[in-house]
């Protein structure tokens, strides 16, 4: 799956290049304006990650002109402004998701992963894991199709590993997931903890192997 | 207040009332003055005239008398008695109050006489001429009354006349007014005004025109800048959260190196959070939050109690949630929420393990209290970086932001400590 990243910061799109490669992803990278407009024409994208603040031109141009080649590519917009005003128009001119910068890699990972299985399954949506079934129309998490009982936060962490899966999760990471925007209203997120280890002990309880990892110091993998 | 053409009237009517006060006693004086000469001019021509008939007439002493019951019979402001001396007597006007013999009804008449000598026979007669003027008390009251009425038909006029021009003259003032009341500058279009014949009006709506479209100006290179800044410095934050993230995904990092790493997290999402919170504060304070509408905030303070709900539990807080029936105010969803959301993760953040934080309401008023110590500095806690506290996190800007919002719409927000309680009350 190809993924274009048009982002004028080159350091950063660098990182996000370095953190989604793997063997599901192919990532491309576009600077400026008329590079990305380049790319677009010429290529069918799984998701573009868009910088709304470019140099050579507003990014909600790159939506508009998306739009008119009626392309069916997922859109995150990544920007540094984060204001309502920007979201709604993103939204509206079609695009699929906000993230507001500075963000965690991981939660960026989870959202090209939820768009991406959007796009590609529109009726049945079931996500499998070994004997673990997860349905994202109907939230039922089954293993060997007896359903397990998951708190909503139990759930969207369930979705965040399986979205970033063999990367380390920082504790930050997972409770800025959780809580989204106002995680950094907070010093202490032990919380996180809690909630893990309920997941775990519930996916254990149905004989599911034990995949999410403790890291040391940092937070936890699920390794597979 | 009074509006702007209510006081030039107050004024004249108030001018108005003083010269008709004083033209009162002045129209008596001189009624009265002119009404007297006229009388004793009158007086004395027919004095002269019946002396001058007595005379020609060489009346007896008998004819004299009975002259003088003949004439108190026809006439009573007439008489002629005998004088007891024949001294020399100068003509004399006098005036006397005296019932009229004409009306018994009113025993005090003012009578202006004029009394004389006359020689008849050889015989010193004194005549006296008397006629009865009207009372001067009598002709204030008539005046006063009539100046009253006219001094009611005139502030009617006023009023009439006011009401007039306020509606033609100074009709392009008041849309100016209008307009510039119902103007918003974070609309970021310039005004209209609309043109006028009077020249001042003009000349207003012009400078009015130039300021708004300078405004416009300023406020757009601002927000411009504050976008900027905003982007500037949020990139190599962003910058900084994708390092660590990388970092950590490498294997066989050693443990201390790993706790430097993590140490690096809590002063950058202070240096996020504070970024983000300048940045609003600087958004509120340019008024670009422009769209109201009504809120419940009831439901509000539910989902941000249930958003929080990890680090209320994470602390073993108890929230009693006393809010009943609904508060509806109206703002910005966004600010409102912001708002809200800062005055619960402060509680939260302030309050230690095992503490309460109760909210509830009375009638506009809702209260936030948390369990504490000490009372705190009241006069700064809603400064910008005014730590009271040695909260890691802590950006400095929360209560700075919450004030700042109140006060764009005139809410009260307000900190006092009773019984073990620090209490932020927010007054619609």
């Amino acid at each position: 799956m190809k993924i274009l990243i048009i982002e004028d910061e080159t350091e950063l799109a660098q990182d996000i290049v370095n953190y989604l490669t793997n063997e599901k992803y192919l990532c491309e990278f576009a600077p400026d304006y008329q590079s990305a407009l380049g790319k677009i024409y010429s290529h069918e994208y799984s998701c573009i990650i868009l910088d709304l603040m470019l140099p050579g031109g507003d990014g909600l141009m790159i939506l508009n002109e998306l739009k008119k080649l009626n392309k069916q590519d997922g859109v995150i917009i990544v920007s540094a402004k984060n204001s309502i005003d920007e979201k709604v128009k993103g939204l509206r001119l079609g695009a699929d998701d906000y993230l507001a910068k500075p963000f965690h890699l991981a939660e960026l990972a989870a959202r090209i992963e939820s768009i991406i299985r959007r796009k590609e399954f529109d009726s049945s949506n079931i996500i499998v894991q070994h004997e673990l079934s997860i349905d994202l129309n109907s939230k039922i998490v089954t293993v060997n199709g007896i359903s397990i009982n998951l708190t909503k936060k139990e759930y969207d962490l369930l979705l965040f590993f399986i979205g970033n899966k063999n990367r380390v999760l920082s504790k930050g990471a997972l409770a800025e997931h959780l809580s989204g925007d106002f995680a950094d209203m907070f010093d202490n997120h032990d919380f996180v903890y809690a909630h893990v280890k309920n997941l775990k002990r519930k996916l254990k309880e149905k004989k599911y192997g034990d995949y999410i990892k403790n890291i040391y110091g940092t937070g936890y993998k699920w390794e597979q | 207040m009074t509006r702007l053409l209510h006081k030039p009237l107050k004024a004249f009517a108030l001018y108005a009332l003083i010269i008709l006060i004083i033209s009162v006693p002045v129209y008596v004086l001189v009624i009265d003055y002119i009404w007297i000469s006229e009388l004793d001019e009158n007086n004395l021509l027919t004095l002269q005239h019946t002396k001058q008939t007595l005379e020609s007439k060489k009346f007896s002493q008998n004819d004299i008398e009975d002259v003088n019951h003949i004439w108190g019979e026809l006439q009573p402001g007439f008489s002629i008695f005998k004088a007891k001396d024949k001294t020399y007597f100068r003509d004399s006007i006098y005036e006397i109050v005296r019932a009229n013999n004409f009306d018994e009804s009113d025993s005090e008449n003012r009578f202006r006489g004029l009394k004389s000598k006359i020689e008849l026979n050889g015989e010193s007669y004194f005549i006296t001429i008397e006629t009865n003027v009207e009372e001067s008390d009598e002709t204030f009251f008539a005046i006063a009354i009539v100046t009253f009425v006219f001094f009611l038909l005139m502030i009617i006029g006023f009023i009439l006349l006011n009401n007039r021009i306020s509606s033609r003259t100074w009709k392009p003032f008041y849309q100016t007014l209008f307009a510039l009341k119902s103007y918003e500058l974070s609309k970021e279009h310039g005004i209209n005004l609309p043109t006028s014949e009077i020249v001042e009006f003009q000349l207003m709506n012009e400078s009015l025109e130039q300021m708004v479209n300078n405004n416009v100006d300023v406020y757009r290179q601002q927000k411009l800048f504050t976008e900027n800044a905003s982007h500037e410095l949020q990139t190599p934050i962003a910058l900084i959260k994708s390092k660590i993230d990388l970092l950590i995904q490498y294997k066989n990092i050693p443990p201390e190196m790993l706790d430097i790493v993590n140490s690096i997290n809590a002063p950058l999402s202070r240096l996020s959070r504070i970024n983000k919170n300048l940045l609003l504060l600087a958004k509120v304070e340019n008024q670009q939050y422009s769209g109201h509408k009504e809120n419940n905030l009831v439901p509000l303070i539910q989902s941000t109690l249930d958003l929080f709900e990890d680090y209320i539990i994470d602390k073993k807080l108890k929230v009693s949630n006393q809010v009943q029936g609904s508060i509806n105010v109206t703002a910005n969803p966004y600010l409102l929420e912001t708002l809200i959301h800062n005055l619960l993760s402060n509680a939260i953040r302030h309050t230690s393990a095992e503490g309460k934080i109760i909210i509830k309401n009375e009638g506009k008023a809702i209260y936030f209290l948390n369990s504490g110590i000490d009372n705190l500095n009241r006069k700064n806690l809603f400064e910008r970086f005014s730590a009271t506290t040695k909260d890691k996190v802590s950006s400095g800007l929360g209560l700075a932001i919450v004030k700042e919002i109140a006060n764009r719409y005139n809410w009260k927000v307000n900190y006092f400590f009773t019984d073990g309680f620090h209490s932020f009350s927010l007054v619609f």
